[in-house]
């Protein structure tokens, strides 16, 4: 009886271990640590220069808004 | 048991399913383990999107007793493909639109919530002239905040060969065929020249890259690891997809790619060969046709424009692409360009050398042409005659083929760096070997040469 008690908290135990470390379910083929790793840094750098590619047409009306303002301003 | 004698050999790594044969029908299993990805493939909407788009194969759902183990979940049944292709045998932009068709695909897929588990070149095959997805399990939920599984593959599978290829060597596309999983990027950053260092885009994805891959060398992936939001996964994605843009080769210079430039026969001897081939075509009506040493592929046409499959085969990855342009160019539809060498043909390798099939195992064929190419077969590779007509009788059905004598100038050009040892080599010779395996249906003379065009059948195939 005691047995099965500890055998439920360790259930519980590793439960609790996994929702507070979840780890991400891998794919059948090997991503590398070194490739996964790096791609998270490369990822972050050529984020801004997509940011900007993607909300070009945002950024454009946004500066020339902004000097139209202060052109009426001045 | 049915999976061992019928599963296709180079199925096997993925364990969500594998294709297999049953009585001459290709079949794919889906296991169970896959159920939640291959029903979101499908209630998504990305799989009609991705095949209505002609970006992947088709497939129709058949009777789950047709399954090979218990552990299946789904059987479907692809639309078969004409004919396989590797990598190894492809031009360089054959290589880059295979590698263009994955990104596209990986951005599509994110857009309905599933990624790409695998980014291998061999899931890409070339079917009415355009490249074609052909793993329908190479899609899995995407777990949001996972970086992309895939990114070393594709980096070693598309982008270190094209690099290679468009700053190094164009022959470096062999790399492919020595390495399965793709080019290690370390060999590729060794093998690059310096000034790709300075190219962002190469820098990061192969130089930097491979790096990386030495220092984590040993270590294992923390469990805890950074994520990274999906719009950084796009600005990945954007980033290799400009880097493959921005690779190009242009073929030029080459001793075959220029061979139509400088024939040693007239513009109406050229028109009376081509007429001549498409009459003996006509007269044969084969089902698929290869040109074995087809270069730009000026003869392949004659039968890819008659709608009959055909694979334009030539040493010269210059030659072939120009083909393969070309047929991008005007659509054509029925007509594969290649890179191969006859006299060297892809092997079977991978896992018990069967994993990707030789080229004689895509075989046979109906029809092959074989035009001024005997002479380079017979005097610059030092085959006898009998050898090369042993293994043409095996190889197909009908037989297309020009002899070329020793007082033709490309002949004269062969032996002029070399002892004349082939004293068989003359048109009663040719005839003498070949009319032991096979049965000459037609023989022309080609106007304004000393050039011979013969229509044959082989007597291996007879009656079968």
């Amino acid at each position: 009886m005691k047995s099965i008690k500890n055998l439920g908290k360790l259930f519980l135990l590793l439960l609790a271990f996994c929702l507070l470390f979840p780890r991400y379910s891998y794919a059948y083929i090997d991503p590398g640590t070194g490739s996964y790793v790096f791609q998270i840094i490369i990822a972050a750098f050529v984020a801004l220069s997509f940011a900007v590619k993607v909300y070009w047409h945002k950024i454009k009306i946004f500066v020339v808004r902004l000097f139209s303002k202060r052109k009426n301003e001045g | 048991m049915k999976v061992e004698s019928t599963a296709l050999s180079g199925s096997f790594r993925d364990p969500s399913g594998f294709l297999f044969w049953d009585e001459n029908r290709l079949f794919r299993q889906v296991n169970e383990t896959y159920r939640e990805h291959y029903d979101q493939l499908i209630a998504s909407g990305l799989y009609e999107k991705l095949a209505g788009a002609g970006q992947l194969v088709e497939h129709e759902e058949c009777d789950l007793k047709l399954a090979c183990t218990a552990a299946a979940y789904k059987i479907i049944r692809p639309t078969l493909l004409p004919f396989i292709s590797y990598p190894y045998e492809w031009c360089f932009s054959q290589l880059k639109d295979a590698a263009l068709l994955t990104l596209a695909i990986q951005k599509t897929a994110l857009e309905y919530g599933m990624s790409l588990k695998d980014a291998s070149a061999f899931n890409v095959q070339f079917v009415h002239g355009r490249p074609l997805l052909i793993d329908t399990l190479s899609f899995e939920k995407y777990p949001h905040g996972r970086p992309w599984v895939a990114y070393r593959q594709f980096c070693q599978h598309f982008l270190a060969p094209l690099a290679l290829m468009a700053y190094r060597d164009i022959r470096l596309n062999q790399m492919s065929r020595l390495h399965l999983d793709g080019v290690p990027l370390d060999l590729a950053g060794s093998l690059l020249p310096a000034r790709t260092r300075i190219k962002f885009s190469l820098l990061s994805h192969i130089h930097l890259h491979a790096r990386s891959q030495k220092r984590y060398a040993d270590k294992p992936l923390r469990s805890k690891q950074r994520p990274m939001s999906r719009f950084a996964l796009l600005a990945l994605l954007n980033s290799l997809e400009n880097a493959v843009k921005k690779l190009h080769w242009r073929p030029s210079g080459s001793e075959w790619a220029e061979y139509y430039g400088h024939t040693n026969y007239s513009d109406q001897a050229l028109e009376f060969k081509k007429n001549l081939v498409a009459d003996f075509l006509q007269l044969l009506n084969p089902r698929h046709v290869w040109d074995i040493g087809a270069n730009t592929g000026v003869f392949s046409r004659l039968a890819s424009q008659r709608n009959i499959p055909t694979v334009a085969l030539d040493i010269d990855a210059a030659a072939v692409e120009k083909n393969y342009l070309q047929c991008r160019r005007s659509g054509d539809r029925f007509l594969l360009p290649l890179v191969g060498d006859i006299t060297n043909p892809s092997p079977g390798i991978g896992w018990e050398n069967d994993e990707r099939i030789s080229l004689l195992q895509r075989c046979p064929i109906d029809t092959v042409l074989a035009l001024a190419l005997v002479h380079h077969l017979a005097i610059a590779n030092n085959l006898p005659l009998a050898k090369i007509a042993d293994f043409l009788s095996r190889f197909c059905r009908n037989l297309i083929i020009e002899f070329i004598p020793k007082n033709d100038s490309q002949v004269r050009l062969l032996l002029a760096t070399r002892d004349d040892i082939f004293p068989d080599y003359h048109e009663c010779g040719f005839e003498k070997e070949f009319q032991r395996y096979f049965t000459i249906e037609r023989r022309e003379a080609i106007a304004q040469t000393d050039r011979i065009l013969y229509s044959m059948s082989s007597r291996v195939h007879a009656g079968k």
